[in-house]
């Protein structure tokens, strides 16, 4: 993929004509996607596939072109004609653009290389995973996906600039189902589980899967149906980064505050409080996300989001900071954290069932979405192993349930403890390609969460 | 102040293989003779794991496969469009009509146009070309106030109105002359009161309704998560396949189909991704369940497990990067016989809901919540105060029961969106619903707290 990144660099920098500045960045992979449902193949294959993000900027205009690169392999297709061919239709476009004044790019020749020690590629041996799978599943209703290959983001320039980030990964995640969960309709029981490294890993998968069908012996029993009401909650890792990942969506945007659009704009302002125990930053250390952006700008490797519960920071990319007259930190144009990691409290594992005595034990949200942005107000519905607790025991499932609660809440007087330990968790999502980032947090012990249907 | 534009072009070759139990695929942008081989044979290597182990049994794939030549398919385009300065000359006019106060904080005016040729080689055989056109405008404005702001769009901030076809498209989206209203709409609604909570009638314009047809009559209704497929993301689904024929999805007023064949709805075309031609077919008939969003190889398993079902050409991939899945294409509410003005006169005490905003809905597709942007109060039969951040909340399985009123074919529009997810590896893809306004009773609605 770097060979193939590298052609890219050269025919932005041999296509470029004098006066002109142009830059590129590259999302590669070549993947192996394995579904798999009651513990069988479904569907899979491989997807190879470079898309390059080409600006050419004349003056203070600019206009971009996405083109697909011919394959991966380096010589393969006429790449340099391509890319020629687009910068060509791009200067069509400048002839139609206006002036952009927000228009910044770092047109230094910054160098990074950024890999992991796998650099000569790591073979995903197809039939291992699929044997593995199936022998660890064994009568398991096991439903799960595989993500597996390489995966490379890259920013190069015409004055220079070739910043490179690759990741060689294997990212599984599945679910157990109980019976009577194996078509449409019925009571739903299963748990979720998942794993992920930068090389598959058999004996470390069959432990995991067989961690899970353990965990999943209590969702036998019969289901429970609560009324909609306040009930104390204890949230896993996976389900307190559900909620959290709301903040991230607007919440640290210096744009979004701007534009009336940020749910924390009321911590922002003053007029709402988190709780003290909650700090969170953006951290690139944890090495799952370039330490570069889309303007070819290095990251801040560390940003201070919340500190102490209240707002320490925002995130501002080259273009907000022109705009509003802001400081920049030369956050990405989504400005959304790409590793959040928040600060674990004094929670051990151990006592958290204790901690929560009568309650809500709940794995997983699922489907959030603000229902009223402003007071950062947030309906989801609990999925998969959402267990009632009585006395520190574990009882018996219960049946999903939609809360709508705001954050301000969850995240302020309701927030009792944190757990001792946060989790990293590598973002999973595959949506037109492979996701970098992730999130670490700890499990959280909240006082109410209010359930409405 | 105008954003760069921004031009996209992708190419590339989905292979499969399809091996009599198992089947495996391959994508690949290399579309040489040896980088197509090399796909094929990547491809059948995966067919035959999953010939051993797939979920295939009892399933004769190949006799799925159909070679035979369809007719060529092209999206309508009515009125060309014009060149991109007046594209661009007609997005800024809108641009600067929708800032006519300084609590409007934010305001955007955008189009997509995406145009797609798809050819699909069945054994080596031209099966079908379809050539599309999609466009896609939206206006979007923010009006903040102190600690309080709402926002308006044209038709949804994920871009409710969009069609195949050309001009005409734009001019149908109401762009023209659209940011003056809705930024006059925005002011509105910030000194607006709250929507009241508690049981009201609910009266769901069409840019509602699409998402209400989508979330909780689509997504469940697709035959591969009733199989269980999508079990470890999408959900599954409360129907099961014992439900066809026979279950009351709705009142006798619910007439829902599936039809291909309204050329200028987003998700138009003549066959799906595997081949399968495409007709219009109805999903829901007097309110009883008939037939799932199935594709053949859907249907094939289901026959496997002794259930014959008939079903739909949904099997439909985003790109050639992704391979097909069941999804919705244009899934349609069918107009009724109220006016629009003589429902509003039929409530009491209701809510008039338009413009979805908010979305969240279980992942058997049952228990839901949905945010709009705009509301109005319905008071002795007639349209009164505007109210902000409405909402409202309900069980799919009782909630179409409740259906009351079905609008009259003038109630009716044709919209879609660009962004339904689904699927592992993920898939992003248009589909269309085209809806009358619907009038539901007795419904739980809520406002903000902000």
């Amino acid at each position: 993929m770097r060979a193939r990144f590298d052609e890219l660099a050269q025919a932005i920098e041999t296509g470029c004509a004098p006066g002109e500045f142009a830059c590129a960045t590259i999302e590669a992979e070549r993947s192996e996607f394995v579904r798999i449902n009651g513990a069988r193949l479904r569907q899979a294959g491989r997807v190879e596939r470079a898309v390059a993000r080409i600006r050419l900027v004349q003056g203070d205009r600019q206009a971009i072109h996405q083109l697909t690169l011919p394959g991966l392999e380096p010589g393969v297709g006429d790449l340099a004609g391509a890319v020629h061919e687009s910068l060509a239709a791009l200067r069509h476009v400048l002839a139609d653009s206006a002036s952009d004044p927000l228009l910044d790019v770092n047109r230094d020749p910054v160098q990074s290389d950024d890999r992991d020690r796998h650099e000569g590629g790591v073979v995903f041996d197809r039939e291992a995973f699929v044997q593995t799978v199936r022998d660890a599943a064994g009568a398991a209703d096991l439903v799960g996906f595989c993500a597996a290959g390489p995966l490379a983001r890259g920013f190069c320039s015409s004055s220079g600039s070739r910043q490179w980030y690759q990741r060689e990964r294997v990212s599984f995640d599945w679910s157990i189902h109980l019976p009577g969960d194996a078509t449409g309709g019925g009571d739903r029981k299963a748990v979720k589980a998942s794993w992920s490294g930068s090389a598959f890993n058999a004996d470390e998968v069959s432990r995991a899967i067989a961690d899970s069908r353990r965990d999943a012996q209590v969702m036998a029993r019969p289901v429970m149906r609560l009324a909609p009401g306040d009930y104390r909650a204890l949230l896993s890792p996976r389900a307190f980064a559900d909620l959290l990942e709301m903040l991230s969506w607007g919440g640290f945007s210096a744009r979004a505050h701007h534009a009336g659009q940020s749910p924390l704009n009321w911590l922002r302002s003053g007029k709402s409080t988190l709780s003290p125990m909650l700090s969170m930053a953006e951290d690139l250390d944890a090495g799952l996300a370039p330490g570069f952006q889309a303007d070819g700008y290095p990251r801040a490797r560390r940003t201070a989001l919340i500190d102490g519960g209240r707002f320490a920071d925002w995130l501002v990319s080259p273009r907000t900071a022109r705009e509003y007259h802001l400081a920049g930190n030369a956050a990405g144009d989504g400005e959304m954290p790409e590793t959040l990691r928040v600060q674990p409290g004094s929670m051990k594992a151990s006592d958290a069932l204790a901690a929560l005595g009568t309650g809500l034990s709940i794995s997983n949200f699922w489907y959030l979405n603000f229902s009223d942005r402003p007071s950062a107000r947030v309906t989801g519905m609990t999925r998969f192993a959402c267990l009632w607790v009585d006395k520190g025991e574990p009882v018996a499932p219960v049946e999903a349930m939609r809360f709508d609660d705001s954050l301000y809440r969850l995240l302020g007087d309701q927030l009792l403890a944190l757990g001792d330990t946060a989790v990293l968790m590598p973002a999973g999502d595959t949506y037109d390609a492979r996701a970098t980032g992730g999130i670490e947090v700890p499990g959280a012990l909240l006082g109410a969460v209010r359930f409405a249907l | 102040m105008a954003h760069p534009i921004e031009t996209s072009s992708d190419r590339g070759a989905m292979v499969t293989a399809w091996r009599r139990r198992g089947m495996g695929y391959c994508a690949t942008a290399d579309l040489s003779a040896a980088g197509l081989q090399r796909a094929a044979d990547v491809a059948d290597r995966w067919a035959a794991i999953a010939e051993q182990c797939g979920v295939f049994e009892g399933v004769d794939l190949h006799a799925l496969l159909d070679t035979r030549s369809l007719p060529d398919a092209r999206s309508p385009v009515v009125d060309a469009l014009p060149d991109r300065a007046v594209l661009l000359a007609m997005l800024r006019e809108e641009s600067d009509a929708m800032h006519p106060d300084p609590r409007i904080v934010s305001w955007s005016a955008r189009l997509a146009v995406t145009q797609r040729e798809q050819w699909l080689y069945v054994d080596g055989q031209l099966r079908a070309r379809q050539s599309s056109q999609f466009v896609e405008p939206n206006l979007e404005v923010t009006a903040a106030d102190g600690s309080k702001s709402q926002t308006r769009s044209l038709a949804g901030q994920y871009n409710g109105f969009c069609q195949q076809g050309g001009l005409e498209v734009i001019r149908a989206s109401g762009l023209v002359g659209g940011g003056a209203r809705i930024a006059r709409e925005a002011l509105e609604l910030l000194g607006a009161p709250d929507c009241p909570s508690g049981p009201r009638d609910l009266l769901l314009m069409p840019d509602q309704m699409m998402l209400q047809i989508h979330e909780s009559i689509g997504h469940p209704l697709e035959l591969d998560r009733i199989l269980g497929d999508e079990r470890n993301f999408a959900g599954g689904s409360f129907v099961d396949l014992d439900m066809f024929g026979r279950y009351q999805y709705g009142s006798p007023l619910l007439d829902v189909s599936f039809d291909p064949d309204i050329e200028h709805e987003l998700a138009a075309y003549r066959c799906d991704d595997d081949g399968e031609a495409a007709r219009k077919v109805w999903l829901i008939r007097g309110g009883i369940l008939q037939r799932p969003l199935g594709g053949g190889l859907s249907r094939a398993r289901a026959q496997a497990r002794g259930v014959a079902l008939e079903g739909t050409a949904n099997a439909r991939a985003v790109g050639w990067h992704r391979a097909p899945i069941d999804r919705m294409a244009n899934l349609n509410i069918e107009p009724g016989q109220t006016s629009l003005a003589d429902m509003i006169a039929s409530v009491e005490h209701g809510v008039l809901m338009r413009t979805n905003v908010s979305w969240s809905i279980d992942d058997a597709r049952n228990k839901f919540q949905f945010g709009c942007e705009f509301g109005q109060l319905i008071e002795g039969g007639k349209l009164t105060t505007v109210v902000r951040n409405p909402g409202y909340r309900g069980v799919s399985a009782t909630f179409w029961r409740s259906l009351a009123a079905v609008g009259d074919p003038a109630s009716v529009e044709v919209l879609g969106t660009p962004f339904c997810g689904k699927g592992e590896p993920g898939q992003v893809i248009r589909v269309g619903h085209a809806s009358p306004a619907c009038l539901f009773r007795g419904i739980d609605v809520f406002g903000g707290e902000g």
